[in-house]
């Protein structure tokens, strides 16, 4: 995808889980806090709760990055370990997207607190400019050796 | 899916929040474009009256069945959306927010940019909702009793606030009184301590038809759920009851002697005894740990008070809630930490605060090892703070204050005892902070220490303390009568047993973890347990106190309805799907999830009561068999989708 100046804004699929982080988006909103719009947010009760199916289909369907978003280890999971069923699911994934040809910084699994509204605002940020330099997803399909 | 989804789309402008940033008009054009979208609409304030009776208008004139509101969050509005479309006689969960606002018209400033992007968010919400199926709350009763386990100041304070509004409430204690640490120690403010509070609390607790107190009591098996647990209780004997008149001849006669674990092993009680003057239930007990039943007891009772055929016995129970309060133990200083265990004038702040309780073996008096000591050290955070290797990190809360104020009394009433307290920080917070100036005043000597901690030498001559002083950088030593080792508190020894039985969890310290710190406080992961008083870290009487009203409030805004709500959004298994495998079972946190055998086939089965609706399982089913209503994988895969323009098949 690109702007009307013909530069590359890529796309970013976001799942974020309902107490954390979707709450720090919702302040990041009501602060009047400012960032690229390049992110598409998904509500989920908890990271845990995130298939690494839905990942595939957005970079499938074309996602340029996905970020999945849960609150902080060790205790601030409202459903007392979902965050680490995502940490687990999650580390494991990102070893199978290079098999796939996709850039292992494509994907981000990112804790957020309620509070921290700025931190989402630097992790749009540091993702935008990241996905930026490495350009559209070009999925490499070709079977390596 | 039976009928062809009718969407209503409905665009804010909230006044310029949205439409100053957002082109609204084109937003809504946008969303009449979409599948299964039958209007679309945009209006300066929608969740205003005439803006929700706008919505509710559409639905009766244009037949939807689903609706979505492009607005704020949800967490400000959907209720209100809900409440309304559920007015117009739509289920209320065939509602879909689409926040334009939090994230995008307050975060971006380009208007062209961020009306695209708003276009994407409808067009997701949309998607969404074509896949929204109605979901029905269910109700179960809820019995409006409580089970409280742990007689200490945390659990009788629930237990008095749950019995004032009405409750049935079963108060379990372990021991054969209640009162727990409190009726033993403890510093509260200087005119009262720990013991003056538990006695009031006796008192009500006497007068109280609805608190039933069990004590010799633990709780052996807990199922069920929120309104309905069924707890199984086991009554370990007493063999004394309450025809006992306290006269105390059987003590006399007893020939079983064991440490009193109610003076923390200051003196011996037999196995026949009174733990304390004023124990509740007020008569003796047996310990039916040590009893040989040799029969004396019996022959000398002139009442009739003994019966040492008693069995132990099993009760069931059933209670809306449970409130856990058991408490914790003191930190056990290992033999020669400190000198501990080599000299007999080395003992801990729990045993000195016996001591000096006018109940003690010493009436009161400082008599350590014979006499009234000279001079007396108190070391400070053993056991807390990293003190030493088997020390915790944490600080234990309590030792400054109550050390500090054990510290004033002996100096007020032995002026010629040199106190010494040695400290790595005081921590006499709030306005116990008073008490720390007092004693300064009184001429309480305080030495501090860093992270070289104090040596403590056992000679020939007497006691001795080496220690870095830190303020004045030199290495000094105090000859000392006796030393007060300042223990900190540990997780009950038994903790293992509580979260086998309650599944509860524990946190990194030993102690049993809240829901949520901030926004869950007070409450147990599983729905309908409470936490109170020191079994969730280290507290002071007071704070104790609290937790134990906080954690009543809880419970009663649970119960009082006499029924409870069960949110629709949690698992829902297909079982044609479900092959059985049980990965769900293992990853579920609550436990809600079992494996039933239906017609001859394993089938997961979803404790509804015990669902808080997370979705890992839903995450984990391989065969996409267990469902996360309101977020089921066909709905955020439609989500996901719609983001590019793609779409889910209905």
């Amino acid at each position: 995808m690109s702007d009307s100046k013909g530069e590359f804004e890529p796309k970013i699929v976001v799942y974020a889980c309902n107490w954390c982080t979707y709450a720090a988006t919702d302040l990041a909103g009501t602060s009047r806090m400012s960032y690229p719009p390049n992110v598409r947010i998904i509500r989920v009760m908890c990271s845990g709760r995130v298939d690494p199916q839905f990942v595939l289909q957005a970079f499938a369907d074309g996602a340029d990055g996905v970020i999945v978003a849960g609150c902080h280890p060790p205790a601030d999971c409202h459903y007392i370990e979902g965050n680490y069923k995502a940490y687990r699911r999650f580390e494991l994934f990102r070893k199978l997207l290079e098999t796939m040809g996709i850039e292992q910084e494509r994907f981000r699994l990112e804790w957020i607190s309620a509070a921290e509204a700025s931190r989402w605002v630097q992790v749009v940020n540091e993702m935008v400019a990241q996905l930026k330099k490495l350009g559209p997803l070009k999925p490499n399909l070709e079977v390596r050796e | 899916m039976t009928e062809e989804p009718r969407i209503g789309v409905y665009v804010c402008h909230c006044g310029f929040n949205i439409a100053g940033t957002v082109d609204v008009k084109k937003v809504a054009e946008f969303a009449k474009t979409l599948p299964n979208v039958v209007v679309a609409k945009d209006y300066v304030f929608m969740c205003s009256e005439p803006g929700q009776d706008l919505i509710k208008a559409d639905i009766k004139a244009h037949n939807l069945n689903r609706v979505v509101v492009s607005a704020c969050s949800p967490s400000l509005h959907e209720i209100t959306f809900r409440t309304a479309v559920s007015e117009a006689g739509l289920n209320k969960y065939l509602l879909e927010m689409a926040n334009i606002r939090e994230h995008c018209s307050w975060v971006h400033h380009d208007k062209e940019k961020a009306t695209e992007k708003a276009k994407e968010i409808v067009r997701m919400a949309v998607a969404k909702a074509r896949h929204l199926e109605p979901l029905e709350e269910l109700e179960v009763k809820a019995e409006p009793s409580a089970l409280v386990l742990g007689g200490g100041v945390a659990g009788m304070r629930a237990a008095l606030e749950l019995a004032n509004y009405g409750f049935n409430v079963y108060l379990v204690e372990k021991a054969p009184t209640i009162g727990g640490k409190a009726a033993l120690i403890g510093y509260i403010d200087p005119k009262t301590k720990g013991p003056d509070v538990v006695s009031k609390m006796f008192d009500r607790i006497k007068d109280c038809p609805r608190i039933q107190v069990l004590t010799n009591a633990e709780l052996i098996q807990l199922s069920g759920f929120a309104g309905n647990y069924n707890a199984k209780i086991r009554i370990n004997p007493r063999y004394v009851n309450e025809k006992c008149t306290l006269c105390g001849e059987c003590e006399e006669v007893c020939p079983i002697e064991v440490s009193n674990e109610y003076n923390f092993g200051l003196n011996k009680r037999k196995a026949i005894f009174l733990p304390f003057s004023n124990a509740y239930p007020p008569y003796y007990a047996i310990d039916y740990r040590v009893c040989v039943k040799c029969g004396e007891c019996e022959k000398v009772c002139r009442f009739g008070a003994i019966n040492l055929k008693e069995e132990p016995k099993t009760i069931e129970l059933k209670v809306g809630s449970v409130i856990i309060a058991t408490g914790y133990d003191p930190y056990r200083p290992f033999k020669g930490e400190y000198g501990y265990g080599l000299h007999q004038n080395i003992i801990t702040l729990f045993q000195l605060e016996r001591l000096l309780d006018p109940e003690s073996p010493t009436k009161g008096e400082l008599i350590i090892g014979g006499k009234v000591p000279k001079s007396i050290a108190f070391i400070q955070c053993v056991g807390s703070r990293n003190t030493t290797p088997g020390a915790k990190e944490y600080c234990s809360r309590m030792c400054c204050t109550t050390a500090i104020n054990s510290a004033i009394k002996i100096k007020e009433k032995y002026p010629d005892t040199n106190v010494y307290i040695l400290y790595k920080d005081i921590m006499t917070y709030g306005s116990d902070e008073t008490l720390y100036e007092e004693a300064g005043k009184k001429l309480v000597q305080f030495i501090k220490f860093e992270d070289k901690i104090p040596k403590v030498s056992i000679t020939p001559e007497g006691l001795f303390i080496d220690v870095f002083e830190y303020t004045i950088q030199e290495n000094i030593r105090i000859p000392v009568d006796a030393i007060v080792l300042s223990i900190g508190m540990l997780p009950p020894r038994d903790i293992e047993e509580l979260i086998a039985v309650t599944r509860v969890s524990c946190g990194g310290e030993g102690f049993v973890r809240e829901a949520h710190l901030k926004l869950a406080p007070v409450e147990a992961p599983t729905k309908g347990i409470f936490l109170a008083g020191c079994i969730t870290g280290p507290k002071n009487i007071l704070e104790s106190i609290r937790m134990g009203s906080a954690a009543a409030a809880k419970a009663m805004s649970l119960l009082s309805k006499g029924k409870i709500t069960i949110e629709p959004m949690i698992a829902q298994v297909n079982e044609e799907k479900c092959s059985g495998c049980a990965i769900c079972v293992g990853v579920c946190p609550y436990s809600a999830i079992s494996i039933k055998k239906v017609n001859g086939d394993r089938i997961a089965y979803v404790e509804k009561a015990l669902c808080m609706g997370c979705g890992t399982c839903n995450a984990a089913c391989p065969s996409g068999a267990m469902q996360h209503l309101g977020f089921k994988d066909i709905q955020l895969l439609a989500q996901t989708r719609a983001v590019f323009g793609g779409e889910m098949n209905v």
